[in-house]
């Protein structure tokens, strides 16, 4: 899926409208947001581990480089090979070359977000590789030949009989709309190309420098059965996916499958470091990690972004996130939605391109409450605004609107002084009147605030301010300075 | 022996870390105090007495419910070979109509004495050890077609029911994956309190040290499963539909 | 010792619902709290600063820094404007000392309205009675931003012979944001339309809140929509004096 940020607006007004979109999002908030809030609560240390993790996460961050080594050096002494890629062209092109230099024609993939942000099957097909989703979810999307709509449930935008109707018409079978009978459907399919696979592709949740191994979290079962069956299994991993220590494990995993399914631990958790030994060739005979850049060491440069990189892509946030709970995934036009993807996004393909992405939510900060290891999205979204407001040389951004910034700068002369409020007031006051109402309250303003009255009526300005009232009926004044 | 695209990714990390002063000294130390406040790591390895080693057990029983995760106590290796023996002729095969059993070369597992068990049955079951390349193919493909594959497992631990796996000569992991039934026999003793004792041990119990963690270190909680058609849940997505442990208690 | 509180009266309610200010001076006269009130006061910087103007917030902060830093105790009726200068005015003087100092200085004595009754008078109860069913509303930079959700619940429920319901998501955003509304009207309206939704589920005839953004925000569909639902800010509430 190509990525288009800029769609934002236009694709989130269909959304609000489409009533299946909706149902499917009030259900996953529903279920996932409340329920990871519980979870949190019912850990035997409480929701404040977050912190905790927080801490270890950041300090990871800051310790990247050497992490990346002593993870490098392990990886390869237990047997694997890896591979440090600069850029989404260069994953692909060590992908190509394994491929190709092993003569695979078929690729069975788990699901992973750094795989759709390199659009890596998009190259595999140019190729002449079939690559086949695994994951449920990924794989009702890519019969539909559309992006994923959530990090962890990418079809939850699709209805049963949505899902029904796309089985039938790509997959030949008679129609049915039942969840169970659907999935034993996509079961049976993927599990003979389980069997024939020549490379199984898997993301990586978290990798430990100090054993060497990467993990993977699914419920399914896909990922194990991609790492395991095919003679080669190849891992993308962003390069900050990675915890320094096995014990740290400990939080970080319990963590992120409360963060992402509301479940103590996820049905399978695999650490893998190693291909298949001659005295044990149940595995894959070959090992490849791929650690991938993209853009990620911009971030890493930014001390104010830095922070981000502690994300560990469990979908906590979309999942209570009032914005993303009506506009859906599709909205934010790229690989990454809901908060995590109005920051990431940005950071990653231009901050003027997916301008919409970081001024388009109202910082509630439930994202931040929800987050396993307490990210202060809110944060970062306002310094994004604040280089679309003023530009930004190191980001290269360019100012979104000179006329709103002539609008504020003419805002903040107004409030220097109480007199050119009062003005301001007063003139507001006069206009008012020239607006129609209903009930007493303005049915109608003019550009560029008419968005407002589209839905809603606006109260209008009060005859007098508090200050006037204050002045006429209280005794004694204040000093206030000026 | 670091490769170029190595040099050159992590000399761009530790310019965008240092503010472009790359030969900056690395800060010493490790500023995050693992074990401050709320995260407290045990200290030893717990030795438990009997009463406490069934309190557990009786965690996972409950712990197993909501996943749908089958536990049975039992007295002795005998009373679950029964078990076994009777699971494996009420189950019919889920692709096909052979029945077979694949099951892992470990001592708890070769006690049960499966072929004698299962000879009535006519149920054969083999112990796939893929150590020659030559029978490799045939010893998967045993395995691809089982509709029951028995393992044993390193820990098991109560507060969610997660059996914990390494991989081993003879002890492969497609053979608590791929059969449509995964059946898992342990001791009593195996069953740990939490995943912090489990990582706990993982680091300081010396022939855990020793062995390391294997090339695939397994967590599995349960039968395979996913909600992702509108967030209906559905046992049996790609891994075994169906999960049986089987726990001696040598009452 | 009589408290002494200085208004800080946010541009909202000054221009827009001056009768939120006049409710609160009157429940502050009757617990006895002596008010004064800096007239030349005009707003936070909060709405350039949410849209990343910072220079010219900055400029509407150093003014309100000012104005305030000699007040023994400042009183908001506004969860977000107090969120603004407790939480983001160390982020527009990160680089000047002198200033985050003063800012600093400003933020330890800032509280919102329902949070300086219960937290900081220890009043839990002050004598209102409204004889309605009624909810609330928690605004996100109240309930997020600085953490105050169970003092308006306190005050309200003991409002004599309230009859006080909770709603389904009440902590979920109301689509207001401040510019936000404007910008991304279809996603705003459809964020507004489940608070409504939830708020006439309640029963409740008057929804409370304590940040006249949302419920302007809410009270424009209310209106809209011809119903006969009513926003009302807690100090409104708590106003209605008993008859003895």
């Amino acid at each position: 899926m190509k990525p288009n940020p800029e769609q934002y607006t236009a694709t989130a007004r269909t959304a609000v409208a489409d009533p299946v979109l909706q149902k499917a999002l009030a259900g996953l908030q529903d279920r996932f947001g409340r329920g990871t809030a519980l979870a949190y609560q019912q850990l035997p240390e409480g929701p404040d581990l977050r912190h905790v993790a927080h801490d270890i996460r950041m300090d990871a961050i800051q310790h990247l480089d050497s992490l990346l080594d002593e993870l490098a050096g392990n990886f390869r002494k237990n047997g694997g090979q890896v591979y440090f890629a600069q850029d989404a062209k260069d994953a692909v092109a060590y992908c190509l070359k394994v491929a190709q230099e092993n003569n695979v024609k078929r690729v069975v993939k788990g699901k992973s977000m750094v795989t759709e942000e390199i659009r890596l099957n998009d190259a595999l097909a140019d190729a002449g590789i079939e690559a086949l989703e695994t994951d449920l979810g990924e794989y009702i999307i890519q019969l539909a030949n559309e992006g994923p709509s959530h990090l962890i449930a990418p079809a939850v935008h699709k209805s049963k009989e949505d899902v029904g109707r796309l089985f039938t018409e790509k997959l030949g079978i008679d129609y049915t709309d039942d969840p169970p009978s659907l999935t034993r459907v996509a079961r049976k399919a993927l599990r003979e190309k389980f069997l024939a696979a020549d490379m199984g592709l898997s993301g990586c949740n978290l990798a430990c420098a100090e054993t060497g191994h990467i993990t993977t979290v699914s419920n399914e079962g896909n990922i194990r059965m991609a790492s395991t069956l095919p003679r080669i299994h190849m891992v993308f991993m962003g390069m900050e996916r990675i915890a320094a220590r096995l014990q740290d494990l400990d939080i970080l995993l319990r963590l992120l499958c409360r963060g992402a399914a509301a479940q103590k631990l996820g049905t399978y958790v695999s650490h893998i470091s190693g291909p298949a030994s001659p005295d044990n060739l149940d595995g894959p005979e070959q090992l490849h990690l791929v650690i991938l850049d993209n853009g990620r060491s911009k971030m890493l440069a930014d001390p104010d972004f830095r922070e981000m990189l502690c994300c560990i892509r469990c979908a906590a946030c979309l999942n209570v996130c009032p914005v993303y709970g009506k506009i859906g995934g599709h909205s934010y036009g790229f690989a990454y939605s809901g908060p995590v993807g109005a920051v990431v996004t940005p950071l990653l393909i231009g901050i003027n391109r997916a301008a919409d992405l970081c001024q388009g939510e109202t910082l509630c900060g439930a994202c931040q409450n929800a987050c396993p290891v307490n990210i202060d999205l809110p944060r970062m979204l306002l310094l994004l605004r604040a280089k679309l407001a003023d530009g930004d040389e190191k980001w290269q951004v360019s100012r979104r609107s000179s006329l709103e910034k002539a609008a504020y700068q003419f805002w903040a002369r107004i409030m220097q002084n109480r007199r050119t409020y009062d003005l301001a007031v007063d003139a507001a006051q006069l206009l008012q009147r020239l607006l129609p109402t209903n009930r007493g309250m303005l049915r109608f303003l003019p550009p560029p605030f008419n968005g407002w009255t589209k839905s809603r009526d606006m109260q209008p300005l009060a005859a007098e301010t508090f200050a006037q009232w204050w002045k006429a009926n209280q005794k004694g004044d204040a000093h206030g300075k000026r | 022996m670091a490769s170029a695209d190595q040099r050159a990714f992590l000399h761009n990390l530790r310019r965008a870390l240092t503010g472009n002063a790359v030969n900056a000294p690395v800060p010493a130390g490790d500023p995050v105090d693992r074990q401050a406040g709320i995260y407290q790591r045990p200290t030893r390895v717990e030795s438990r007495g009997r009463e406490e080693r069934l309190s557990l057990l009786d965690q996972v029983i409950e712990e197993s419910g909501p996943i749908n995760l089958k536990v049975t106590a039992h007295k002795d290796i005998q009373s679950v070979a029964m078990g076994i023996r009777r699971l494996a002729v009420e189950s019919q095969p889920e692709w096909g109509d052979k029945k077979q059993v694949a099951a892992w070369n470990h001592p708890l597992i070769k006690a049960l004495n499966l072929p004698e068990v299962l000879k009535e049955t006519g149920i054969p079951v083999e112990f796939p050890i893929q150590t020659h390349a030559g029978d490799r193919e045939k010893q998967r493909q045993w395995i691809f077609d089982a509709y029951i594959g028995i393992t044993s497992a390193d820990f098991c631990l109560a507060d969610s029911a997660t059996l914990v796996l390494k991989t081993r000569a003879g002890q492969d992991r497609s053979v608590s994956l791929v059969p449509s039934i995964h059946v898992a026999v342990i001791r009593l003793e195996q069953i740990l309190g939490s995943l912090k004792e489990l990582y706990f041990i993982l680091d300081n119990d010396p022939e855990q040290v020793q062995e390391g963690l294997t090339p695939c270190l397994t967590f599995i909680t349960g039968p395979s499963k996913t909600a992702d058609i509108e967030a209906t849940m559905v046992h049996g997505a790609h891994g075994p539909r169906e999960v049986y442990l089987f726990v001696v208690t040598g009452e | 010792m009589k408290p002494k509180a200085t208004l800080f009266i946010q541009c909202i309610v000054d221009s827009v619902f001056p009768k939120v200010g006049q409710s609160m001076v009157r429940v502050l006269d009757r617990l006895g709290v002596s008010m004064n009130y800096p007239s030349d006061q005009t707003c936070c910087g909060q709405p350039a600063f949410n849209s990343g103007y910072r220079g010219e917030a900055r400029g509407a902060a150093k003014r309100f820094i000012e104005i305030f830093e000699d007040a023994e105790t400042i009183v908001c009726p506004s969860g977000s404007c107090v969120s603004m200068v407790r939480n983001h005015y160390s982020d527009l003087f990160e680089n000047d000392p002198r200033w985050l100092e003063r800012a600093r200085h400003v933020a330890g004595k800032t509280f919102e309205f329902s949070e300086f009754l219960v937290d900081i008078l220890k009043v839990e109860n002050v004598g209102a009675s409204f004889e309605k069913r009624v909810t609330y509303h928690d605004s996100c930079h109240l309930m997020r931003g600085i953490g105050v959700s169970r003092q308006p619940r306190t005050l309200i429920a003991n409002v004599n012979g309230i009859d006080f319901v909770e709603m389904h998501d009440a902590d979920r955003c109301c689509g207001f944001g401040g510019a936000f509304s404007f910008k991304y009207p279809d996603i705003s309206t459809a964020m507004l339309e489940d608070k409504v939704r939830n708020i006439e589920a309640s029963g409740a005839g008057v929804v409370v809140g304590c940040d006249m953004g949302c419920l302007m925000n809410i009270q424009g569909m209310l209106n809209r929509k011809n119903a006969n639902i009513k926003t009302m800010h807690i100090a409104e509430l708590l106003d209605h004096e008993t008859q003895s």
